[in-house]
């Protein structure tokens, strides 16, 4: 019973606190504000580094996470590509050296690169073009054959113009229909359909969609498409072997290239979880400073609300001389200005949760190619609402500790003579 | 004085002394004074004579540097901030010379005011501040704010206030000083009602004709009793 009339006691101190707030509305609103800003932030930034998580996830699918790839160039986005240009081109024979030394590579593949015009009818597009071994068919990754085939051993060897297509190539020339069977001009030559490739969604890494891709035998390529491209190496290993595959790899590229000891690699071997430490660092680089914005911008709201419950504590003097005079004790003078501080904190925070949800409807209704703001990743679950609410409280009590402790030390005699 | 009413509040060699950096100040020196049931006390005395130390230690807002107080059998001079709080808020009643209502409160919430720090649930709080407000003739005002009162009103409902909590004693700062003659007579007809239904009342004026209305006579001077009759 005694700790319930102490409760009860508690609680009407919270309300008047409450009071005091509907009081000074205009006031708390613009304070509140600035925690607003730094709730919206904070959903902001993890929401966009999740997406840009995702997304990049995705792109790296077209790499898989079980190949090692050889090329000229390094993967890496602040490369000095001076250093590399004049490295020599991949040659297809240094596959032969891999397959017999190799233990952790089960498979290889030459991957021919170039970008062409692709028409049909009237209608005309740039794709990406692979020229690979049949062997390629099994190191898909991100995607697969969804309709058709792949190209046979024997089309490789005749250099037949057959051709596997990305999934926009589906809406971009045939309205939805089924290309398979189709024929379409790529640099003036025509080719077959003989396989749709599953499509993918948006990608993050040059070249790293697979809907535009057009694949084809790397016979044909060479026969055809003579133009300017790159050349790389695909060798399948597994996951847990990549490390050690690509030490492997290079040591045998050494070898098949005569590179004397000492002299640097004129090659690099790549994978796609060099990618991604590149892409963590610049991921933590972007949250970092997401979240150093909102740290600042709560702690500057956190002592805008301190000022703001000082004022109110100057302001309201005689009131806390006279509550004290009618009975408040020290306890009940500090609840009051501390639910108030906290209240003003949890505006601002509701606010935020409520900008933030507008936000998201607004996303999800303007229609962006390639994007739905309704995969946003910011999840309106009670979680959000119980962190806000804990940000909340907690810079509410940090920000109206000092005030509220001032106005609950007043002596009341003091304070009543307050003019 | 008659021995026989009963002593409320006793006060023994009590002293003030404040500590101003090198300068001592004796506000209150050596008093002793005892407070029975339905006394009318009025406290005179200039500015500077320590008559409102002595009403702030009567009131429990502050304790006495040296010597004892005695609330009826309950030690005040060793008490400390939260038990003082409680005796403020059970056993006295303040009125002040500016009232001192809350004025985003209307008449109703600021009698309520000492209740909210009792223990009493919302309806008998209610109950009682209506009836308080009924004793002061303000049952038809209970929904105004004070600044849609007049000052003799306002007082009114400062002492409704002060009446709320059916305190042991009342005690008044110059009650009528920021009123007009009439509001202040009419305060002071209403103090003298409250007297005759049981209430004990302690005022500290100025004015001669104000401390002639009271049944007591308390002159303060340099921090001593200089009369008391």
């Amino acid at each position: 019973m005694e700790k319930l009339l102490e409760m009860n006691n508690f609680f009407k101190n919270i309300i008047i606190g409450l009071f005091s707030v509907r009081s000074n509305l205009t006031r708390v609103i613009l304070t509140a504000s600035g925690l607003t800003i730094g709730i919206f932030t904070v959903s902001i930034v993890s929401a966009a580094v999740s997406s840009i998580d995702k997304e990049f996830a995705k792109s790296m699918d077209y790499y898989g996470n079980d190949k090692v790839y050889v090329g000229t160039w390094p993967w890496s986005f602040d490369f000095d590509w001076w250093k590399y240009r004049n490295r020599p081109k991949i040659e297809e024979s240094s596959l032969e050296y891999i397959t017999q030394y190799s233990e952790y590579i089960t498979d290889v593949s030459i991957k021919k690169n170039t970008w062409t015009r692709a028409t049909y009818g009237n209608k005309a597009s740039w794709v990406q073009l692979n020229g690979v071994y049949p062997s390629y068919q099994d190191m898909l990754s991100g995607t697969k054959i969804e309709n058709g085939r792949f190209f046979s051993q024997n089309e490789w060897d005749l250099q037949r113009r057959v051709i596997i297509v990305g999934g926009t190539v589906r809406d971009g020339f045939f309205q939805g229909k089924d290309p398979i069977g189709k024929k379409i001009r790529l640099n003036n030559v025509t080719f077959e359909i003989i396989g749709e490739l599953k499509k993918q969604g948006i990608g993050m890494v040059p070249g790293g969609t697979l809907d535009n891709l057009v694949i084809m035998p790397s016979t044909t390529f060479e026969r055809i498409l003579t133009r300017w491209g790159f050349d790389e190496l695909v060798l399948q290993t597994s996951p847990e072997d990549i490390p050690f595959a690509k030490e492997e790899v290079g040591m045998i590229m050494r070898v098949a290239r005569k590179i004397p000891p000492g002299d640097d690699d004129n090659f690099a071997v790549n994978s796609a979880d060099a990618y991604m430490e590149q892409f963590n660092t610049m991921k933590n680089a972007i949250a970092g400073m997401g979240f150093l914005v909102t740290g600042i911008s709560l702690v500057v709201s956190a002592i805008g609300i301190m000022n703001v419950m000082f004022v109110s504590v100057r302001e309201r003097t005689r009131e806390i001389g006279l509550r004290k005079a009618m009975g408040a004790t020290n306890f009940n003078i500090l609840t009051q200005f501390l639910s108030e501080a906290v209240a003003i904190a949890i505006i601002g925070g509701s606010v935020g949760i409520a900008l933030i949800r507008l936000t998201v409807f607004g996303l999800a209704s303007f229609p962006i190619p390639n994007f739905n703001g309704a995969t946003l990743p910011i999840s309106f679950d009670l979680l959000l609402v119980f962190y806000t609410f804990t940000v909340c409280v907690f810079i509410g009590v940090l920000a109206g500790l000092i005030p509220a402790r001032t106005a609950a030390n007043l002596n009341p005699i003091d304070a009543l003579r307050d003019e | 004085m008659a021995k026989s009413k009963k002593e409320i509040i006793s006060i023994q060699s009590v002293s003030k002394i404040y500590n101003l950096g090198e300068t001592v100040v004796k506000a209150l020196d050596n008093v002793s004074l005892s407070i029975y049931d339905n006394d009318y006390i009025s406290i005179m005395g200039p500015s500077g004579s320590g008559k409102s130390t002595l009403m702030n230690i009567i009131g429990c807002l502050d304790v006495p540097t040296k010597g004892k107080y005695k609330f009826k059998d309950e030690l005040i001079s060793e008490m400390d901030d939260n038990q003082l709080a409680n005796i403020r808020n059970e056993k006295i009643g303040f009125v002040f010379q500016t009232f001192n209502l809350l004025p985003k409160l209307n008449a109703m919430q600021n009698v309520e005011v000492p209740l909210i720090y009792s223990s009493l649930g919302r309806k008998e709080r209610i109950e009682r501040a209506e009836e308080a407000l009924h004793i002061v003739g303000l049952q038809d005002r209970m929904t105004h704010k004070p600044n849609e009162l007049s000052g003799g009103q306002r007082q009114r409902v400062a002492i409704a206030r002060a009446l709320v909590n059916k305190p042991s004693i009342i005690l008044a700062d110059e009650p009528t000083g920021n009123l007009d003659s009439k509001s202040g007579n009419e305060i002071l007809k209403f103090f003298a009602k409250l007297h005759k239904d049981g209430n004990t009342i302690i005022m500290v004026t100025h004015e001669e004709s104000v401390a002639k209305l009271s049944k007591r006579r308390i002159d303060i001077f340099d921090g001593k009793i200089a009369r008391d009759e």
